[in-house]
């Protein structure tokens, strides 16, 4: 292209050595806008590459902060190996978070279209009570967990945490999912249902595809919950049922913290959630918001 | 095929009453349009008859059969709705297929049934697209065939056309008459278009306020309407309503001025109804009355005169090659045989 720029039409008649033009000024502001993203990301990231360096570093180099080193591999060997086996934490992890997937969305999905397409008694207060558990400070509400589940015998099982990942992540998942559900028309439902579909028929051909984005980036969610659950896993289990959260604890040892191990542990505890985050990247908002709007 | 019998159909909502205790017969094959304002009933009494809306009171019968407790599924009814109602996830094969897959439809007997009805609504060469690749006008045509594709008892059609722009609703209208023509399949039609329910209607139920006002012929609803509303909301310029009364022999408006003959007793207050169609304009002086016009509007087919009447406006309808001016003067003449009175209290029509 080689037309000529339109001169900009502020300037005329004006002296131009005194304030800005407007081309300026949006360069300027653009300027700015660039350096403040680039500061918000460098505060964010900063911890997260240090870990990341600090993972591939040895005992001795981790004290310098040193960007160029020899890389070693070992301290993803070291935390699988004793005394530390972070394999069975790993293990457990997987299996709380994964079991609490899924139990909590077919049961969230149910009730949240039950909330989203029936009128139900106290239907209100119901909601309101379910979003105001997320609320409650954990803190609160450890202690009788912590009783209830040594009479019945469920400390330190998965079982239990199981259990206790479940409380946390339904009412997010119910919120969640009756959003996208109250996104469908009820003109879609309501057409399946004159074509011949009984109301489980219109909820497994019509509404599940539909709300097919909205469950998986719920799940995704619940499972990150679940994999990130510090607290209740601390209080609750000491031995058999170890998280991966509370297996780092396991590198500040006699010889002090093991920041290269504590780096290498946090990476193995941080590579899935940076895969399902790019997951659902593009559900994020749409999933918290298409309640809202309506 | 069957005739569809509401029996004192009731619905409310609390103190709102929907749908007031309306018994209305339904013929086999005929083409009945619900005609109103919003919130009039007319789309509550079809999704009563569809099963989406339970009644509160009364009864529904499809064929020999009523169907109250009867789940949609089972009432072998299909519907096109407002928003038409299209399952986005599928391809517009199965969309219309999906009523036949439900039933159990065996799977060889649907692809030529489904390339059936979609090219009776011409669109064979969209079978493999989603919904959201489609106009609006498309879209409407997939719900169509999705309801056509099966043989129901009976068509709902709730606003089909209400979405589409102008132009496109007059040739859907068209389609949508020929194809039902074809079918013959008993149909009811709630629009608030007055023009779909003419041009549509077998028969034509106005509703307001959850009453039937009058059930009738296009042809009855236009020229013989029963009461104030129906003249009023019949019709396009809306009839003229003029106050006044009738004395010996002759109204009167209300601001004095003899208007024309009419063959009814006296009465103190009265409406007289006439359509600016059955007004003719004159030069001034040779109509019944001069008047001055207060707008004049040229729409290419015909003219329209807003004309002041004492204190009130009429329209009337003028030659297309008319050509006037605001403050003009010219004379109106009535058709005798076309005018309407209505008692202000009751809103009734007075027979002459």
């Amino acid at each position: 292209m080689s037309i000529a720029p339109m001169p900009e039409p502020e300037t005329f008649g004006r002296n131009p050595k005194r304030g800005l033009s407007g081309r300026q000024k949006k360069r300027i502001a653009e300027f700015v806008q660039v350096a403040l993203i680039l500061i918000a990301i460098f505060v964010m990231l900063v911890p997260i590459i240090w870990i990341f360096l600090a993972a591939f570093k040895t005992h001795v180099d981790v004290y310098q902060l040193k960007l160029f080193f020899t890389p070693t591999f070992e301290n993803f060997g070291t935390v699988f190996d004793d005394p530390y086996r972070l394999g069975e934490k790993l293990f457990n992890s997987t299996i709380v978070a994964l079991v609490t997937v899924v139990f909590a969305i077919p049961i969230a999905t149910l009730a949240a279209y039950s909330f989203s397409r029936f009128t139900l008694r106290g239907e209100t207060l119901m909601l309101v009570i379910i979003l105001a558990t997320q609320f409650v400070p954990a803190v609160v509400i450890i202690l009788p967990f912590f009783v209830m589940f040594r009479d019945i015998g469920l400390l330190d099982t998965r079982l239990g945490l199981i259990l206790v990942n479940l409380a946390i992540v339904m009412p997010f998942a119910i919120w969640m999912i009756k959003g996208f559900i109250d996104g469908i028309p009820m003109d879609t439902e309501e057409a399946a249902m004159v074509d011949g579909s009984s109301r489980l028929q219109v909820i497994r051909n019509i509404v599940l595809p539909m709300a097919a984005p909205g469950l998986l980036t719920s799940a995704i969610f619940c499972f990150i919950i679940a994999w990130n659950e510090f607290l209740f896993a601390l209080i609750l289990t000491n031995k058999n049922a170890v998280t991966l959260p509370i297996g780092l604890a396991l590198f500040k040892g006699e010889e002090g913290d093991l920041w290269n191990l504590l780096s290498a542990a946090g990476i193995i505890i941080m590579a899935p959630m940076f895969v399902l985050a790019l997951m659902i990247r593009k559900y994020f908002v749409q999933g918290m918001t298409m309640g809202a709007v309506r | 095929m069957a005739e569809v019998k509401l029996k004192n159909l009731t619905k409310r909502w609390g103190d709102f009453v929907g749908v007031d205790n309306q018994s209305l017969n339904i013929k086999d094959q005929e083409f009945l349009v619900l005609l109103g304002p919003s919130g009039c009933g007319k789309t509550t009494t079809m999704r009563m008859i569809a099963g989406l809306e339970d009644p509160t009171g009364g009864e529904i019968w499809i064929g020999d059969r009523k169907v109250n407790d009867d789940l949609p599924k089972d009432r072998d009814v299909a519907m096109v709705f407002q928003n038409y109602g299209l399952y986005p996830h599928m391809t517009i094969f199965d969309n219309i297929a999906y009523p036949l897959k439900v039933r159990g439809t065996p799977k060889d007997e649907t692809r030529p049934r489904v390339e059936k009805a979609a090219e009776q609504v011409e669109l064979t060469q969209f079978l493999d697209r989603k919904p959201k690749a489609l106009s609006g006008g498309q879209r409407q045509r997939v719900a169509l065939a999705r309801a056509i594709v099966r043989t129901p008892k009976v068509f709902l059609m709730d606003e089909p056309l209400s979405n589409l722009d102008a132009k496109l609703r007059v040739t859907m209208r068209a389609e949508l008459k020929h194809l039902s023509r074809a079918l013959q399949i008993t149909t009811v039609y709630v629009t608030h278009d007055q023009i779909e329910a003419m041009t549509l209607a077998d028969r034509v139920a106005v509703m307001k306020h959850g009453i039937i006002q009058q059930l009738g012929t296009p042809d009855e609803i236009y020229n013989d309407p029963a009461n104030l509303f129906v003249a009023g909301f019949i019709g396009s310029p809306a009839m003229n309503l003029i106050n006044g009364s009738v004395r010996d022999g002759m109204f009167v408006t209300t601001g004095g001025t003899r208007l024309t003959k009419l063959p009814t007793a006296d009465r103190a207050r009265a409406i007289l109804g006439v359509r600016a169609d059955d007004m003719s304009v004159h030069e001034a002086g040779q109509g019944d009355i001069d008047v001055t016009i207060y707008a004049f509007e040229n729409t290419g087919e015909s003219t329209l005169l807003t004309v002041q009447w004492g204190k009130q406006r009429v329209i009337a309808r003028g030659d297309r090659h008319l050509r006037k001016e605001q403050d003009d003067v010219v004379g109106i003449s009535l058709d005798p045989d076309h005018l309407y009175l209505f008692d202000p209290d009751t809103e009734q029509r007075i027979r002459m």
